[in-house]
């Protein structure tokens, strides 16, 4: 039967994890979204030189699994001298593989922005960078915010992913408290249960995010 | 009859020389020659596809030319010798000094009228915030449009966003100006007010470049009209001698389809 009292008396642990999970989540979202807005302006990039490498990334990326990225930087990359230990992997790793996602997300949504918004702003006389940067990315954040929010939900499930490299977030202390009581039922419950949590007060925050950018900003 | 007379010895504005310009195997300018004078308004006239757009768009280089010079107050715009990055700030100098005023008038939708207008001399000619607040609204005015500097594009008509556009483009102080089908999108009673903009400019000694199919604008406004066909200056005349009296068998041909 389902044992309430194992779950009450473990919470404190699982709250623990929980923050650790919440912690990865929002600085791999953070560089997810440096690295995605990198490589999507690369990948639009004329100069071969950018846009290459940008296209490398986001390809090799989204053609190896999450599991084996963060094998290579936590196990692989020791092996020639870098070592960033269990949770800085965890996070460069999640980083890495969001971001690709997200810069195909970017790169969808600025050249959704119609190329007349650049010609009126380069007639004006802004360079690239300041049509960009002013004119550009603020229309396409209204098209860009939901599935970026939507990648955002599933990098929270995949940190689960980094109970593997010796991090002990959420699932990975759902895990070790099974070892000391067999009640793999009630602890891996209580882990889905958090992490539920965790992604619908994420959906929820995005959808607020995104009412105040279509209200802020009226658009024809 | 012209608004004004260009004084013909004052001195060159825009000189192209020799234009060329090919999209891949399709060439779409052919040598374009062709002197605008200060405070002169050219109208070009032409059927679709002669070149008008590209024209305009490679006077301040949205389109760089494929072959030929043109100079803006005897710069080279297209100047090849410079490097890359030299020429990108050179090409940034030169917009400030080029205003141009789009069909679809691709007025910024995330920012109100005002926003719009106060945008580019901010962000590049690095005017104090206030100052171009001022600036921005008596340029509304003139427009008359000053009701509406908080309201977002999407909230006006087409004939006021044209306006605000043009506000835009004038805010830069820019030396030369050019319209490009400025009234093509707009609904027949809208496009008045526009015109009328435009008039209140020339009379001002605004140099003009008018790509337009409103004829009656250039027998009023212009100085000067060519028409252009497959990529070349066909005529260049007063618009009194190309509407009444047209020389060549192209324009007469052009001028009898429009006119009917
Ligand atoms: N960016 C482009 N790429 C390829 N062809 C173009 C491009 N812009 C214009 N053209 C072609 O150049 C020709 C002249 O176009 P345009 O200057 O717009 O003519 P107009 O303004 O007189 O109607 C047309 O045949 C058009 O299809
Ligand atoms: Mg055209």
């Amino acid at each position: 039967m389902f044992d309430w009292n194992i779950i009450i008396h473990y919470f404190p642990f699982f709250v623990t994890g929980a923050l650790l999970t919440l912690k990865i989540s929002i600085l791999s979202l953070l560089f997810g979204l440096i690295f995605g807005l990198i490589a999507a302006l690369c990948k639009l990039s004329i100069n071969p030189l950018l846009r290459w490498p940008a296209v490398f990334y986001v390809w090799l990326i989204r053609s190896t699994p999450l599991l084996v990225q963060l094998f290579i930087i936590y196990f692989g990359l020791p092996q020639i001298g870098i070592d960033l230990g269990p949770f800085f992997s965890g996070v460069l790793g999640l980083a890495l593989n969001v971001g690709a996602y997200n810069a195909e997300t970017i790169r969808g949504g600025i050249i959704s922005v119609p190329y007349g918004q650049t010609e009126a702003a380069r007639s004006l006389g802004m360079n690239g960078a300041l049509a960009m940067r002013r004119i550009i990315l603020p229309q396409a954040l209204r098209i860009i915010i939901p599935p970026l929010g939507n990648n955002f939900v599933i990098l929270i499930k995949d940190t689960s992913l980094v109970s593997t490299i010796t991090v002990v977030e959420l699932t990975l202390t759902a895990q070790r408290l099974i070892g000391s009581t067999y009640k793999p039922f009630e602890m891996y419950v209580m882990a889905a249960v958090l992490y539920a949590v965790l992604t619908s007060s994420a959906s929820l925050l995005l959808t607020w995010v995104e009412k105040r950018t279509r209200t802020e900003a009226r658009r024809s | 009859m012209t608004s004004h007379s260009p004084d013909r010895t004052q001195s060159t504005m825009l000189h192209i020389n020799n234009l060329q310009k090919s999209f891949g195997e399709l060439a779409v300018l052919n040598g374009v020659n062709l002197e605008v004078a200060q405070q002169e308004v050219l109208v070009i006239i032409g059927p679709s596809g002669s070149g008008k757009s590209t024209l305009l768009r490679c006077v301040n280089h949205l389109e760089p030319p494929t072959g030929g010079e043109i100079y803006l107050e005897g710069v080279l715009i297209n100047d090849t010798t410079k490097s890359r990055r030299a020429f990108e700030s050179h090409l940034n100098r030169i917009r400030c000094e080029v205003g141009m005023v789009f069909q679809q008038f691709n007025l910024f939708p995330h920012m109100t009228v005002l926003e719009n207008i106060m945008e580019a001399p901010i962000q590049v000619l690095g005017v104090r915030r206030e100052e171009a607040r001022q600036a921005a609204i008596s340029l509304l005015d003139r427009v008359g449009l000053a009701d509406k500097m908080d309201n977002y594009p999407c909230m006006l008509s087409g004939g006021q966003q044209q306006r605000v556009a043009i506000a835009r483009a004038l805010a830069m102080k820019p030396k030369v100006m050019l319209f490009d089908e400025v009234t093509s999108a707009l609904d027949p009673e809208l496009v008045g007010d526009v015109l009328r903009v435009m008039e209140g400019l020339a009379r001002d000694g605004m140099t003009m470049l008018v790509v337009t199919h409103e004829m009656g604008f250039a027998e009023k406004v212009g100085d000067r009209v060519i028409f252009m066909a497959d990529g070349l200056v066909v005529e260049d005349a007063p618009p009194q001698e190309i509407f009444s009296a047209p020389k060549e068998a192209r324009t007469r041909q052009f001028l009898a389809e429009v006119l009917k």
